[in-house]
């Protein structure tokens, strides 16, 4: 597209350093350094805070983590958070990777509908839903239940998570597919052992979006689950925070807790993770 | 192919028109959480657009969208520049860089309420030691209210630098030599040549921020629960203080019936717009 022009226009100057290109990049780095320094100054707090005895001395201890391991109701909600979270992501893949797969290959202006309604219902208030589903739920005895809170997630993760799903499987070639229906499969085999087995990478970084949306929910939880039993952790971590207000060792340990799971699954999944395709199916195909 | 989408549509169904019909329901009565109370009409619209909090939550929802969406936009797409060429520990600045997205904000606005929260706070102090005087971060209604700001650029400037990130990686790098070659400046290369580039995945980064930002609640609720005095009350926030700190099931869902609206039809013109600008 360019042709590069080998002669100079006049009044353009050579300079000569030591090496631009090196200098460049470590003037980056630097200056990647203080801005992360910067930002992760509320992160590095609450660690801090957390490993600092209560004693006066400011020595490293892990006594908050105990304490609030052994004498608080923090590992009953941590089982419910690890419940909910894990049960939101097997689900919401079992829903959104089918329908991902038909938003991928359909072509009908059904499922262009159904792509408008999904991002429209994205962009709605959570509260407007809630107020009623939380009548209806209370009903069902579904309310003040992890099932119900599961059942939430799934729903409001449902957008993205198809999003992503097919966005990934845009990057499939129907040959494979259709392949397998000339040799008599169906459509329904060939999506669960041709495209789903292919998908992998779409469905990690579907599971990791669900798995924060789900660990990460204050506004749902907060006006479901109404008794301590219930308490996933950001609801049992904020009334915790609430009552111990003054004692930041204890509550900064919970705030690391509650950080550690996401941190990890992250850490460890963050190749397979882009947000990049969410952007692409909505720009359609 | 239909039963493949058939479970997605039942949950959709089940979690948001029926919802949303019962709400449409609730907002033209005067009941409560519990019981359904008499038809009024149009009177709780009246009374939320009589009153003065809706269009104080109105006006700051409308700030605090803004900020959010440029502050974490330019903060993002800096990043993602700095990032985009091979530099020492790449992969782990990313990653780190990524935490304030990663962790749940139940746990960040507790980090923020103990750096800023009170007079004897670590920001506040450094402030006075400085000899900047007293700054009242959370309790100054205005103050407030740019801290609140700050807080959802540092929420989401990691989720703008992923979606510039992948916007940048399709940007070929010979055309910068190229363009070296032929004498254009930096800023010249990124006028001309990557703003070009990225204009669509912008576009659509913009629309979903402005969507995250005017449902947000969390990050506001749990650093400053809407105040002082409403100061920091989005229409959001408003909507669920209204419901279950006064009470008032009609007023409160009628504003977020409003924004239900507002919002569907916006949402519906904007998907129109980027599916019609398609490029390829």
């Amino acid at each position: 597209m360019t042709t590069t022009s080998l002669t100079r226009s006049p009044g353009t100057q050579v300079r000569r350093t030591m090496d631009p290109a090196d200098r460049g990049k470590w003037k980056r780095f630097w200056i990647l350094i203080v801005v992360a320094s910067v930002a992760l100054v509320p992160i590095a707090g609450t660690f801090i805070l957390s490993l600092r005895s209560n004693n006066g001395t400011g020595g490293v201890t892990l006594d908050n983590f105990i304490h609030v391991l052994a004498d608080t109701e923090v590992v009953a909600w941590l089982l419910n958070s690890l419940q909910v979270t894990l049960a939101t992501v097997v689900v919401s893949v079992l829903v959104a990777a089918p329908a991902g797969y038909v938003l991928s290959r359909g072509r009908s202006r059904l499922v262009e509908g159904y792509s408008l309604l999904l991002f429209v219902i994205q962009s709605l208030p959570v509260i407007t839903s809630v107020i009623p589903l939380f009548i209806l739920f209370s009903g069902m005895g579904l309310a003040d239940n992890l099932i119900g809170i599961t059942i939430l997630y799934v729903a409001s993760s449902m957008s993205v998570s198809t999003w992503m799903m097919a966005s990934y499987m845009d990057g499939i070639p129907d040959s494979l597919e259709e392949a397998a229906w000339i040799d008599g499969a169906s459509v329904f085999g060939s999506f669960w052992h041709i495209v789903m087995k292919n998908s992998l990478p779409g469905i990690l970084s579907t599971a990791i979006f669900t798995f924060l949306m789900a660990w990460n929910d204050y506004l749902v939880a907060s006006i479901f689950l109404r008794s301590s039993g219930t308490f996933t952790l950001p609801i049992g971590v904020q009334t915790f925070f609430q009552q111990h207000s003054t004692d930041w060792g204890s509550v900064m340990a919970v705030a690391v807790i509650m950080m550690l799971p996401p941190a990890i699954v992250f850490a460890a999944l963050n190749k397979y993770f882009s947000v990049g395709g969410v952007a692409g199916s909505l720009a359609g195909r | 192919m239909a039963l493949l989408i058939a479970p997605s549509v039942l949950i959709l169904l089940l979690t948001n028109a029926y919802p949303i019909a019962y709400a449409a329901f609730q907002a033209v009565h005067n009941g409560s959480l519990i019981n359904s109370g008499e038809f009024v009409g149009l009177d709780n619209f009246a009374r939320v657009l009589g009153g003065e909090a809706f269009w104080k939550a109105a006006g700051f929802t409308l700030v605090f969208t803004f900020t959010g969406v440029f502050g974490s936009w330019i903060s993002g797409l800096g990043l993602a520049l700095l990032l985009q060429k091979r530099i020492p520990a790449r992969g782990f600045l990313k990653t780190i860089l990524l935490l304030p997205w990663v962790v749940p904000v139940v746990v960040s606005s507790t980090s923020w309420n103990w750096l800023l929260a009170t007079d004897s706070s670590p920001i506040p102090s450094l402030f006075r030691t400085l000899g900047l005087g007293e700054v009242r971060f959370l309790s100054d209604p205005f103050l407030a209210q740019v801290t609140v700001c700050l807080f959802i650029v540092w929420l989401n400037f990691p989720f703008m630098m992923l979606m510039m990130s992948a916007a940048l990686t399709s940007v070929d790098e010979s055309i910068y030599e190229a363009a070296k070659i032929d004498g254009a400046t930096p800023r010249q290369q990124f006028i001309h040549m990557t703003l070009p580039i990225i204009a669509k995945p912008t576009y659509i980064s913009w629309v979903l921020m402005t969507i995250f930002c005017v449902n947000e609640f969390p990050a506001i609720y749990l650093l400053t629960h809407g105040g002082p005095v409403g100061s920091t009350s989005t229409l959001v926030v408003l909507a669920y203080r209204t419901v279950f700190q006064n009470f008032q099931t009609g007023p409160g869902v009628a504003i977020a019936f409003m924004m239900t609206v507002a919002l569907a039809t916006v949402a519906t013109i904007l998907f129109r717009q980027i599916r019609k600008s398609r490029v390829e």
